[in-house]
């Protein structure tokens, strides 16, 4: 992608990303997870804030760092990673709130021309699924690679 | 700088590997989204556009 991102570590196996958020609050540790499912290859990408001192995880913190669009991009850099390394997998994503759930939403309608050349890109309505349309209050999103 | 300028236009992130992250990969870090998460796919299930192909 074209936008600027953080740069990013992972575990070996590509499951745990961090990075580094750089804004008008100083840095903060972003860990990104993607957790398998009850379904074989589906697996739910979460986020949240690190705390360096004890490692404990929070993903309901607004951090509010000035920099949104900068961690968005790096979200979905992670998701290029993961699924270079994981081809067949699906990754599903809701946010921990209605706002956070919409935030995704608008992030992925920002990046949309560039990810939907890569990615199938479903969002969750009314309990179904439907092909993503970036003007629709999604309550999740559910990608995989074109192959 | 042609290297920066393609780095740059790289879609696929350069991700540097660090073992200190391995001891999360098993944890369940966010046990609501995990749980929410299998309760879609329980309630809802994979999607027929998908599955029927």
């Amino acid at each position: 992608m074209k936008l600027p991102k953080y740069p990013l570590a992972s575990s070996d196996r590509m499951m745990t990303f961090e990075f580094v958020s750089e804004g008008k609050k100083g840095l903060i540790h972003k860990l990104v997870k993607y957790q398998p499912t009850n379904l074989k290859g589906l697996y739910n990408l979460a986020f949240g804030d690190k705390a360096p001192e004890t490692g404990e995880i929070d993903d309901k913190v607004i951090s509010n760092n000035g920099d949104s669009e900068k961690v968005l991009a790096t979200v979905v850099a992670t998701v290029y990673a993961f699924t270079d390394k994981y081809p067949d997998a699906w990754v599903y994503a809701t946010g921990s709130t209605k706002a956070r759930t919409r935030l995704y939403r608008m992030g992925i309608s920002k990046f949309f021309d560039e990810v939907s050349s890569d990615f199938e890109i479903l969002g969750e309505l009314n309990d179904d699924w439907e092909t993503f349309k970036t003007d629709v209050e999604y309550e999740g999103f559910l990608v995989r690679r074109k192959l | 700088m042609k290297v920066t300028n393609e780095l740059k236009k790289r879609k696929t992130p350069i991700v540097k590997i660090d073992k200190s992250l391995d001891k999360f990969d098993d944890k369940i870090l966010f046990p609501e989204k995990l749980e929410k998460a299998n309760e879609m796919l329980k309630k809802i299930g994979l999607p027929k556009q998908w599955t029927t192909k």
